[in-house]
């Protein structure tokens, strides 16, 4: 089974680490979402990854064997930077783009045909890069790093300049490739809630260095169990027990220290009042990414 | 895949961007037009030197002057067309009018006011040994002897100064200055526009540093040759069709020689404009990053047109030996004959050894530094990458 491990990277530039023993996996068929702060090293990663950085330490591993050129070839990749040629028509660009990654001339025009196609910008094959909307190179960006049948696809920030109905468009494409074809699917975003929804497997990173990683579903579970809603009849979400070891933390939101028995919340909210609704609360991903890397760090999720 | 094909798609590349961008075709149909010009104004110039004369004739004495003077004219640079005026006053109204340039009638030359030098003292000259051979007759001397007395064999002439081929020399250095550096600067901004487009970024990941420069550097040279060949031949063929200009009969080996070291010389260049584009981030950084090769070049054209008079000089003989200077130099000397085989194979072999040891030098570099952001490295600083590790 095609897999993708990072062993022990690290990397620093002069004095600043940029990667400190950073390692995680990412199986066949995952998408696997990649988050944290700006300059965590998700880019730094990503690059090393695709051979386009060497790191001082550690090695990345494609199925148990290390990586080289050769297998590199195989990857596809979408970097932070957009880049393509702008004075190149797209299909033209396309068919450079799959033959650089080895495919015989015929074999890369059919699925320079095929991805335009696929990705709604057939029309515009004979159109010189420069000449398109900025969505649309987005698109060609996105073709050029699927084109030759990538058996990995590494994707940064590939969701950012898009308008909803690009996201959509992306959203379908990865997860067919990751479903249909077992190819696994890492990309860096800000943007949470798509990760979350997106992504089977996470790894969240902090100044290079991995601070929380695997399934989403059971990293949200893991969290579950200190925080729980409470919903009372009259609506008043601010309320608050005023008991110890229970701190109100949002909106109907209340966070149990370690020893505190669920149950001394619930017969507080009763003495305040009739209870809609009470419960354990699921964090979202993004309430997990503010636990492990600090509420500061959050910010960064603004930033395109 | 291999290192061939890699090569072989980035090159194509290039020469297909470039053979459909307009800017390309029109200054190959500008530099073309150039030579042709150079040529056709050297053969009109060149045609000046001959000067025809018409000269009229009134009687049978002045006759014998103008046929003198037309048998001698070629010495002289000149081309006589004699014709018979009648007597002195069809001689003036000839010479007033400006059917002829002079008219000879019995023993006076008729001219106009400020008359050709060459003319009068052909004439003269003429004049002088139709006089003599009739004085020698009438002494009693055959033909030729009077012959012999009047037509001693003449001063070989020497030529000092512009050697034979100074005009071949003069174009063949100035085509190399121009194609040298025009395509030393396709190569530096081909690889700034990668950068500054993060194409490379994308490209890098599909294919090895080392085999996009080689591809880059193969592709334009191919184009390149393509060009120099193009305009030294419609030069040279020009040159032959209008017929004006004798061409030295070491033209076909100064094609070859400017062919030869327009390959090693830009392939040289190529390979220090590659770092100087791949050292900056923004396209307007590559004019000063590469300022000193461009001023290399300059340089070695400016000693290729002192040295047009002076081939043994020994500034021309030190540029032959010194890589950066020696494209511009050595075909021009080899035009003027004055390039000793064992000069001209030593010249070649120093140049292909530094070709070589800037290819690698460039290749390393390239490959440490491509991508690399931000503010501009300088060449000086480039060049200590040869000796660090990869960093990427």
């Amino acid at each position: 089974m095609a897999s993708l491990e990072l062993r022990d990277l690290s990397k620093r530039y002069g004095d600043t680490v940029a990667l400190d023993r950073l390692g995680f996996t990412v199986d066949a068929g995952q998408v696997f979402g990649f988050v944290g702060p700006n300059g965590a090293g998700k880019t730094t990663t990503m690059r090393i990854v695709m051979g386009v950085l060497h790191p001082d330490s550690g090695e990345v591993l494609w199925s148990g064997k290390r990586v080289d050129a050769e297998l590199r070839r195989r990857f596809g990749y979408m970097p932070e930077e957009r880049g393509l040629y702008p004075k190149m028509a797209v299909g033209e660009q396309l068919t450079f783009f799959a033959e650089l990654h080895g495919l015989s001339a015929a074999d890369a025009r059919s699925s320079s045909d095929e991805w335009t196609e696929r990705l709604g910008i057939s029309d515009r094959r004979d159109d010189k890069v420069e000449e398109l909307s900025l969505g649309n190179q987005q698109r060609v960006q996105l073709a050029a790093a699927l084109v030759h049948e990538p058996e990995l696809l590494v994707l940064d920030e590939p969701f950012s300049g898009l308008d909803p109905v690009g996201v959509d468009v992306l959203s379908e494409v990865l997860l067919g490739v990751a479903r249909e074809r077992r190819v696994p699917v890492i990309f860096s975003s800000h943007q949470l809630e798509l990760v979350e929804r997106l992504c089977d497997a996470v790894a969240i990173i902090r100044d290079g260095r991995l601070v929380a990683t695997g399934l989403v579903d059971e990293l949200r579970r893991r969290r579950a169990g200190r925080r729980w809603t409470v919903e009372l009849e009259n609506g008043d979400g601010s309320w608050s027990p005023g008991i110890a070891g229970i701190e109100r933390v949002g909106d109907c939101l209340y966070e149990l220290s370690g020893e505190t028995d669920p149950q001394a919340l619930l017969d507080a909210a009763r003495g305040a009042g009739a209870v809609r609704r009470f419960g354990p609360a699921v964090p979202t991903l993004a309430d997990l990414f503010r636990d492990v890397v600090g509420r500061d760090a959050g910010d960064g999720a603004t930033r395109g | 895949m291999d290192s061939r094909r890699a090569v072989y798609l980035t090159g194509r590349r290039e020469v297909l961007e470039r053979l459909r961008s307009r800017a390309f075709v029109i200054s190959t149909l500008i530099q073309l037009a150039i030579v042709i010009a150079i040529v056709v104004i050297s053969a009109i110039t060149g045609a000046d030197e001959t000067s025809k004369y018409k000269v009229a004739y009134s009687g049978a004495e002045a006759k014998a002057v103008v046929e003198s003077a037309q048998r001698q004219a070629e010495a002289f640079d000149a081309e006589v067309t004699p014709s018979e005026v009648a007597g002195e006053t069809g001689a003036r109204t000839a010479v007033d009018d400006e059917d002829v340039d002079a008219a000879v009638v019995d023993r006076t030359l008729i001219v106009r006011t400020d008359p050709s030098e060459t003319l009068t003292s052909l004439l003269q000259a003429a004049q002088r040994q139709v006089a003599t051979t009739a004085r020698l007759r009438s002494e009693g001397l055959s033909d030729p002897q009077i012959s012999t007395a009047i037509n001693p064999p003449p001063l070989t002439v020497d030529e000092v100064g512009e050697a034979a081929g100074g005009g071949i020399a003069f174009i063949g250095s100035l085509l190399l200055y121009i194609a040298i550096l025009t395509f030393g600067v396709v190569v530096a901004t081909a690889v700034v526009t990668e950068k500054s487009t993060r194409v490379v970024e994308v490209i890098l990941s599909a294919i090895r540093p080392v085999q996009l420069l080689a591809g880059k550097i193969l592709g334009i040279g191919l184009l390149g040759i393509g060009q120099v060949t193009l305009i030294a031949g419609v030069g040279v063929g020009v040159a032959l069709a209008i017929g004006e200009i004798d061409l030295p009969a070491s033209t076909a080996e100064a094609v070859v020689l400017v062919i030869v070291y327009f390959l090693l010389g830009y392939l040289m260049y190529a390979a220090a404009f590659a770092v100087s584009g791949a050292i900056v981030s923004r396209q307007e950084d590559v004019q000063s990053s590469s300022a000193p090769l461009s001023i290399l070049l300059v340089a070695g054209y400016l000693v290729s047109i002192s040295t047009i008079d002076k081939p043994d000089s020994a500034l021309a003989v030190f540029s032959t030996f010194f890589p950066p200077l020696a494209p511009m130099v050595v075909p021009g000397r080899a035009a003027q004959d004055a390039l000793p085989l064992w000069e001209l194979l030593l010249s070649i072999a120093l140049m292909v050894a530094a070709t070589l040891l800037l290819l690698w030098m460039a290749a390393r570099i390239y490959d440490r530094v491509v991508l690399r952001m931000g503010a501009p490295l300088k060449l000086r600083q480039a060049f200590r990458y040869v000796r660090r590790a990869p960093e990427g």
